[in-house]
Order: C-alpha cells, then structure tokens, then sequence
C-alpha cells in the first residue's frame, strides 16, 4: 500500500468515525474493510477486519489493549501513548500479530513487557558503569 | 531507559502552534539527523535516539526517505534495546518490496536461530509484519521449526504461528500446509490456552485451502471447546470477564463451520452439548459492557455453526427467538448483529415462516437512526425474499429508496432489480418495478441494470409489447431520466411496430417522443437513439423523411462517432433497394443465458486465502451457486421444452446445457459407473488412460459443436454450454447431483495441452447439494496450434474417493471465424499455398447414403463459411474459415469436398497456411463425415 492511500484511508476513517453518534453501534462499513471502533475519553482506537470477523471480539481486544497500557502505565492517558509510542507498539506486538489475538491473557503479556524492561534497565545500567 | 533527546523533541514538536512552524522544525531535525548520520562515528545509543525522532515524524505523516541503513544496523547490535529499536524501524519504514528486505533476511535468520528467545520473537514480529516474498522463500522451514519444535518455549510458539499464518496469506505457495498438517493441528491439544488460540487461527486459514488435509482439526476443535465449555476446564489467567478465553472460542466455532458436519456420533453428540450450553449461558444479559459482549460474540458464533450444521435443528429454532428478541434490543450492536445473523440463516434455509412473523420490525430498522443498521436490514430482507412476500418487500424498498442515503442507493436499486427479476411471476409486474425504479432512482441505476432490461425483455416475447408500452408512457412523464431515454430507445427500436396500432403510439408519435428529448441528453445516448432511428426507417417507411432530416443534420457534428453513425445510416436508407437496410436492421437474436451481471456485480470476488465467506448476502440459492430465474424456468414451462431430465435433477437449468431439442438423454449405452478410486499418483496412469468408460457416446455427439450432455452416471450429470469468438472461447459446465444427499469433497480440474489456455473464473463450491446443479465458467484462449483436446477430471466423495475423467470437446475447429470468398479470390489463394505439404487429401467412404445437407451441417458446425457458386460443378462444397490464435496469428483455411454419389465417396481436400493445421483439420472433418448423424443445435 502506498503512504498516499494509506493517508487517504486515515483521513477518510477518522472523518466516519468521528462523524457518528455515541448511541450509534460501533461498527461501519468502509469499502470492503468492516471498521470497528471504540472511544474511551477523547481517544479513539479504530481497526479494520474482514467483513466475515468476529465484532463483538474485535471490539474487545481493543479493550484488552487499552487495559494492558492502562496497567502499564499506570491510569493511561493520551500523553503517555505520544511520548512513549514505541512502546505502544511493542505491547501490541505482544497481543496481536497478523491482525490475530495472540495473547488474551493481561498477566502473560504484562510479564512478557516488563521482563523486556528488565533488560533494557540492565543494559542502560552496564552503560552508566562505563 | 527513556531517551531524553527524544522525550525533547516531541515535546517540541507538539509545542507547535501552526503547521509551518512544525515544518521549520522538522526540516531542522532532518537536517540534523543526515549529518549526524553522515558522520558514520555514533553510538549505538545515538543511533538508536536518531531512529526514534525518523520514525515520530513519520507517524506524524512526514515522508521519510533515509535511516532505513541505520535501522538495518541496529538490528545486529548485541544490545536488546537498540535491537528492538532498529526492528520496531524497519517494520514501519520498510515496504514488503523493498530491496533492503534481502540486507535483513540474514540477520533475521540469525535471530530465530539464536538461543535467546526474545531475540526469537523480535525476528518473527517482523516477518510478521513486514513479510515479503523474499522473507517468505528464505524463512518460511525456519518458523516452522519454531513451531514444532518441542524445544520452544510456548510464548514463541504463539509467535511461530500467527507468522506463518501472514506468510501463508500472503504467499500461499510457499508454505507445504499439507505436509505439515498433521503436526501443526495437533497443537491445537496443546496445554498452554495461548498457544492454542494461535495455532487456531492458523489451521482456520489453512483449512479452508487445504479442507481434507485438515480434517483432524474437526475433532480437536470439538474436543477443545467441550473442554473450556462443558467441562469448564482451563487457567484462571485467560478469564476474560467471566468468560473463559472467549477469542478461543469463537475461533474454534468458526474454524468448524468450514467443515462439513463430523458424521462422528460421539462428535455430533459433544458438539450439540456445547452449542447448547452457549445457548443456555446466554438466557440472562449480564450488566457489564465487557462481559456481555464477550457473551455474545461467542452466542453469534455458535448460532452461525448451528445453522451451518443444520438450520432446521432445534438449536436453531431457540436461535431465532433469542434473535427475534435481539432485533428489538435498544443497544445498538445487537440489533446489528440481530439483523446479520438472521441475515445469515434467511440466506441458507428452507423455512422462512419463522423470520418472516418480523417482517414488520425489519422494515421499520430501514428507519433506524444508523446508516450501519440501515445496511443490515436491507441485506435481511433481500436475503429472506421469496415469491410470497416479493411484492411487499420490494414495494417497501421502492418506498424507501427516496429517502435512503445516498450511499445505499445504488446498491439497493441493484438488490430490487435481482429480486424483482427473481421472484417474478408476472412479466408485467417485472416490467412495472424495473421501469418505476429507473424513472424514480435513474442516477442510481447502472448500466447493468438496463442491459439486464434489455435483455430480458428480448428474451421473452411476451414481455416486449408491454414493455415498449409501459416506456413510451415513462418517457412522456414531465421527468424522463435518460437511462428511461436509452431503454426506450433499445425497447422501441426492436419492438415498436408491436404498439403502432395503439392511440397515441403511431410511428411519428414515437419518433417525436424521443426525439424531443435528444438534444438534451449525452452523445452516448444520441448514438444509440441514432440506431434507433435507423431501425424505425425499417419499420415504419412512412416517416423516413422525418428522420433523414435527422440524419442529414448529424452528418456535421463534430462527434466523431454521431457522425459517423449518421452518414452511415443516411446511405444505409438512402439505397435504391431495401435489402441492405433489412439485414442490418433484423430484429436481435436472443441473449444467451448467462449469469446476471447484476449478481457478479453484487458477489465481489475474495482474495485466495484471505477468511472466506461462510455465507453470501441474498436468497438460499445465491448460497448454492445456481442461477435460478423464475421468468427463465416458467418461460420454458410455457414453451413445453423443459426436457424429460426434470425428473432425475430438479434444477431446470440442466436443460438449457442439454440443448433445446432433447437431444440431452443419452440414448444408447448404459450409463457408465464411475471409475473407481485411482490415484494418478500412485499408479503412474495418465488422465487420458483413465477416461471414463463408455465417454465417447456423449463426446462424440458434442464433437461437432453441439451443446448438452457430457457425462451421465446414477450420481452424476455433466452438461456443457460453449460459446466461441476468434481465439477466444467461454465454457459453462453444470454439474448435477442427482442424489437426494450432497456431494462432499467436490473438486474439479483440467488438463489443456499446450498453446490452450483454460482458465476457470471462480472457484467452485467443495459440495452440491442433494438435487442440485452448480455451474462453473471456463475462459479459453487457443494461443497457438493445437491438436490435442483439453481434459477434466471431476472427483468426489461417496464412501471412497471417486474420480472421472473426461474429454472436453474443445477442437481445433471451435477457433476457426468462418469467411466468404469470392471464386477468384478463393482460387488465388488456393493456388497460392499450393500442394503437400500444406495440401492434405483423403478419399472418405461413407457408411450407407451420401448426404449432402449432412455435409454441409458438419462443416457448418466446424465454423467454416460455404462459399456458393465458385466450384463449377453444383454439389462440390467450397468452404472457407480463418483459424485464430493469440501467440502464433491466424491461419488461412481453404478446403474443397467433392461428393461422388456412385460410389457414396467424399474427396476432401484441405489447404491452408500451416501443414500441421491441415492435417489436422482434415482429421477433425474425416472423423465428423465418417460418425453417424447425430443431432445438432445449430
């Protein structure tokens, strides 16, 4: 996919998305893509899956990402995703890949994450001691 | 841990107040970041600082054109945070295409050999996502091996396994799913409920391409969701609200319904339990938003496998009260999903009385305040349309078409033109909603809409005086839609002359009805009504005067294409006899049957291995892949054709490949019973050693072009329809089954010698249903010369494996355009390609008679054109055809076929541009003139 269409879809999702009314259902149709989206606050978390997908599901796996950050970083918020966005992916990583749960239980991922900060600690402390 | 200059230069940007002063900003970062770059002296920590900023600004949407170096670089580095860095890098950076994909593959490799598994699961979370052909071919044995391994650890199993799952949906070619089935289902038993869900979801993508390799998953699937479901065992860890791991779940359901029904008792039995439990759990709506959708995703599921499994079950009947309820729910997403999933079982069952008690509420969700609620109740009732509530449910449809949203139009205009077409019982009535639909929605109405018009109307005779009056009435309303202009055009240039007679409808007042409009509308529809025009000087001479006025007038348009239709049609009529204008103007033949365009529209394609579709929007049949039209089959009723093979397979479709005349039945000969299971494989057998027995009885009679039956055992019946165009060709085969139980594991394929191109345009269904036919569509290109004919080998399921295999009769012939010669142009030419080898010879002794009009049927059907008067003697046939080929150009056919009545002799005598098609042409013909008489169609 181009940078081109990948902005063009961006723009067009964020306007449906944006455009709806809270009683409506979180689910709408973009070309052949189901969207699927869920608002907590101010942020919005939006995924597009196979018109043949499980929605009820998917809206949930938005919600277990947004309780493994929130236990992650401690109450998260919109900031904490700006400054820090590396390691939103990495903990997406750890409960998605190819667009498939991979992880649903919070405790496996969350040990997975910090035993990788436990490193990351290690090596920035081997690099003070230099 | 956290870098400072990153955490600044963020802040900085979003200090930012307007865009420009970003743009200032970032250039100076760029700017800053390529020297440092540059330099080449960093520290990995640097690196890793500078790669960080690149990616931020480019999720920000800056273009980023450098760094990828030092990503690629970072993923070397012995230190995991940089490592992670320089992966996170190249995942967002990098395009599956990219060239630098071949500098990664090595250290990726490194990194899934490496005896640190989180150095492991970087590697696989980034072939996961980025996952080109490249990493595919280079990578694909070492994920497996990670996966089977008994060594690996569970976390990287869960890893190894969504990866290959992208790999193979991407590349399905690269990875042997069959050899590895075995090892790779029986991970579903695995302890660890993660690495279950993983394995899951990559044995439900590679089942659906790989259904019979995979069968092992039916019972392990079943098995598992006893187990969490039933016996309520699993760790408290993958607890979700209450719910034991629900994405489990709902995977193991879905992976089920791309399976037939297990035939297993003890299966059957455990499912039943389970889907009944869901059922029961699901009496009580929890408060909790999590909870109760977790609850009801997986009810959804479980009443999309019941229905798969058998939608008259009791399961389902419980299903449709809990749905019933669900439509009428005040949260939004159940009454969504409600309408969908009622979708989904009004689209495959019998009993439509229970949906239909809601009718009411489903037309009021057209209403609803949301466009995607809006969406799913008209996708439920186009899919619980039938002829009893047809008029109701497309009235209401009409109704709401004013108000709908634009976005919904035209696809509704769509879905009330295929129901109307569908369900009609009466012609006038069809007439009457597609006409109203153009006239009310005409901006929303396609081009496949009015064709299918069109070629309706001209396929049913009944319908074209009433049709051409219901146009003339539309386009004298205030508001005429220039779709309503082009169907009118077409209708009363064909059919006019039927209404001539009527009060207001005389030639002129036809004329003058269109032509008032023409002015306004677009060149497109100026030409066509410019055709119309002409066919009107055919059929009403009295106002020829009128209309050459026309005519003369658009000799001088600056349209390139009016004007040349006018000039052409003005000499046309202007001729001192009328035979010209006859010929031209000769009312159309009939359309061939032929999907709708409509539905094609509809059913868009799918990707290969993307998830299928467990079930298409639309009616039961749209979900068996039969084509039914109830105006087609009462048509024939009507006609008294419908064949005497109504009886051993329901569908009337069959009849229209058996051919109008009956020829259908095999009339001599037994069936033959199906070859029994022969792998090619093992016994090393070619197709052509195993066709089936007794196959020529039905090839024979098709070898001359006819179309009709192929193949007819007590299970079985094969029909052809064929239709062909310069090197170009189509090929419907219908396969009947004539058993009242479904065909499983339905498979068919072709072998074409080379140079012919046989390619199937969609991918069959697995299964046919009991008393049922599925058709499939073949495009054939002749790229160069062939003499051999391509084969089918059609296999199913009953108790064994059961194959057939079969000759198809695509020859040489069928790419030949027949053409007209005049006598000197024919014996110049003739001269010229000369003698041996390119002239072939053959005295042909007929059993009994000499029959001259046999002959000239044969060579008709072999697509050669007769050419009259150019031998001298009367009785000697000259004949004379082009054979096309896409690769290796056409070659010119001449042939000459003196009959010798004494001695009830042929000598044919075939010259052409290439020796090898002469030869064979004279086979084909030689064969043709020696087999007894059998119908033709043509």
């Amino acid at each position: 996919m181009s940078p081109k269409e990948k902005t063009k879809i961006i723009k067009d999702v964020t306007q449906l998305v944006l455009s709806r009314r809270t009683k409506m259902c979180n689910f709408l149709e973009y070309k052949d893509t189901k969207v699927i989206y869920r608002r907590y606050a101010s942020l919005f978390f939006i995924t597009g899956v196979d018109p043949n997908d499980n929605e009820l599901l998917t809206l949930e796996i938005i919600h277990r990402y947004v309780e493994v950050l929130d236990r992650y970083f401690g109450n998260v918020c919109e900031l904490d995703l700006i400054f820090n966005f590396h390691r939103a992916y990495f903990i997406l990583d750890e409960l998605l890949i190819a667009g498939e749960m991979q992880e649903s239980s919070k405790k496996t991922v969350l040990r997975v994450i910090t035993q990788m900060d436990a490193m990351e600690e290690e090596e920035a402390k081997e690099e003070a001691k230099k | 841990m956290a870098m400072r200059g990153l955490t600044v230069f963020i802040a900085d940007i979003r200090n930012c107040r307007v865009r420009e002063l970003e743009e200032k900003r970032i250039n100076k970062e760029m700017a800053n970041i390529r020297t440092k770059f540059k330099d080449g002296s960093l520290s990995g920590y640097d690196k890793k600082k500078y790669v960080c900023k690149l990616l931020y600004m480019y999720i920000l949407g800056w273009d980023i054109d450098f760094g990828h170096m030092e990503a690629v670089n970072l993923i070397s580095s012995p230190k995991y945070s940089e490592k992670q860095i320089g992966y996170l890098g190249i995942t967002l950076l990098m395009h599956e295409n990219s060239d630098l994909v071949r500098l990664v593959v090595n250290s990726i490799r490194k990194d899934l050999d490496d005896n640190n598994e989180i150095h492991n699961c970087l590697a696989l979370h980034a072939i996961a996502n980025i996952g080109g052909r490249e990493m595919a071919e280079s990578l694909a044995s070492d994920v497996h091996r990670l996966l089977v391994s008994p060594n690996s650890k569970s976390f990287v199993k869960k890893k190894a396994a969504l990866t290959m799952l992208r790999l193979f949906r991407k590349h399905p070619d690269v990875i042997p799913a069959p050899d590895w089935a075995e090892r790779i289902t029986n991970i579903i038993d695995d302890y660890d409920l993660g690495v279950c869900l993983s394995v899951t979801s990559l044995v439900t993508a590679l089942a659906q391409q790989y259904p019979e390799a995979f069968m092992l998953a039916i019972p392990k699937a079943i098995m598992r969701l006893h187990k969490v479901i039933v016996e309520r065992d699993f760790s408290a860890d993958y607890v979700y609200y209450k719910i034991p791991i629900p994405w489990l779940q709902v995977k193991l359901l879905r992976l089920l319904q791309y399976f037939p029904p297990t035939e297993d008792p003890n299966m059957s039995e455990m499912l039943h339990n389970v889907l009944q439990t869901i059922i029961n759990n699901s009496q009580e709506t929890p408060r909790n938003v999590q909870h109760n959708n977790a609850q009801n995703a997986i009810l959804f599921e479980a009443i999309n496998l019941a229905i798969h499994l058998d939608c008259e079950s009791d399961i389902v009947r419980q299903a449709t009260n809990i749905l019933a309820r669900f439509i009428l729910s005040k949260e939004t997403n159940v009454r969504y999903l409600g309408l969908e999933t009622m979708a989904h079982l009004a689209a495959v069952t019998d009993e439509l009385d229970e949906i239909k008690k809601h009718e009411e509420t489903i037309i009021l969700s057209l209403r609803d305040k949301d466009i995607s609620v809006r969406r799913r109740g008209l996708d439920l009732l186009y899919s619980m349309c039938d002829v009893s509530n047809a008029k109701t449910i497309v009235s209401e449809l009409i109704r709401y078409l004013h108000i709908a949203d634009y976005a919904l139009r035209e696809e509704m205009v769509l879905k009330i033109a295929i129901m109307t077409e569908k369900y009609a019982t009466e012609h006038s009535w069809y007439v009457d909603v597609i006409l109203q639909l153009i006239s009310s929605a005409g901006d929303h109405v396609g081009e496949e809409v009015w064709y299918r018009v069109v070629q309706i109307v001209t396929n049913h005779e009944n319908l074209q005086e009433y049709s051409a009056k219901m146009v003339l009435h539309y386009m004298r309303s205030p508001h005429c839609h220039e779709n309503m202009l082009k169907v009118g055009g077409y209708i009363l240039g064909e059919y006019g002359h039927l209404i001539a007679n009527l009060p207001g409808a005389s030639p002129i007042e036809q004329f003058n009805t269109l032509h008032a409009r023409f002015g306004l509308c677009s060149l497109a529809t100026r030409a066509l009504l410019l055709s119309t025009y002409i066919k009107f000087i055919n059929l009403f001479p009295e106002i020829k005067g009128a209309i050459l006025a026309v005519f003369n007038q658009y000799r001088h348009v600056l349209d390139a294409e009016l004007q040349q239709r006018a000039c052409e049609y003005m000499a046309i009529a202007t001729m001192p006899t009328d035979d010209l204008l006859q010929t031209v103007c000769e009312e159309m033949p009939q359309f061939p049957e032929r999907e709708s365009a409509l539905l094609s529209r509809l059913n868009e394609k799918t990707g290969q291995t993307e998830d299928k579709r467990t079930w298409n929007i639309g009616g039961k049949d749209s979900n068996e892949k039969t084509p039914a039209n109830l105006l087609a089959a009462k048509e024939r009723n009507e006609n008294g054709s419908v064949d005497d093979l109504a009886n051993s397979v329901s569908n009337t479709s069959i009849s229209a490949a058996g051919g109008e005349n009956g020829a259908a039945a095999p009339a001599n000969g037994s069936p033959a019973p199906p070859t029994p299971a022969a792998p090619t494989a093992k016994t090393g057998l070619t197709w052509k050693d195993q066709l089936a027995p007794g196959y020529e009885n039905w090839y024979n009679r098709l070898r001359d072009g006819a179309d009709g039956i192929l193949y007819e055992d007590s299970i079985l019946q094969i029909g052809i329809k064929s239709e062909y165009h310069g090197h170009l060709g189509r090929l419907a085969i219908y396969f009947g089954n004539k058993t009242h139980t479904q065909l499983n594991s339905f498979a068919v394929s072709v072998e074409s010698p080379e140079g012919l191109v046989v390619a199937n345009s969609h991918t069959l269904a697995t299964s046919i249903g009991p008393s049922t036919q599925i058709q499939q569509l073949y495009s054939l290109e002749c790229q160069q010369i062939v003499t051999e004919v391509p084969l089918i080998r059609i296999s199913y399921q009953a108790g064994s494996t059961q194959s057939i295999y079969l000759k198809l009769p695509v020859l040489m012939s069928r790419f030949i355009e027949p053409i007209q010669l005049s006598s000197a142009d024919f014996f110049a030419r003739w001269k010229q390609i000369g003698g041996a080898p390119r002239e072939v010879q053959e005295i042909i002794k007929v059993p009994g008679r000499i029959e001259l009009e046999r002959a000239r049927t044969i060579l008709v059907n072999h697509r050669l054109g007769i050419c009259e008067n150019v031998d001298p003697k009367p009785g000697n046939f000259v004949a004379t055809g082009v054979f096309n080929t896409s690769l290796s150009g056409k070659v010119g056919c001449l042939l000459r076929l003196e009959p010798n009545h004494e001695s009830n002799m042929y000598r044919l005598t075939v010259r052409t541009t290439s020796d090898v098609v002469s030869k064979h042409l004279k086979e084909i013909l030689h064969t043709a003139l020696l087999s007894k008489p059998a119908p033709s169609t043509r």
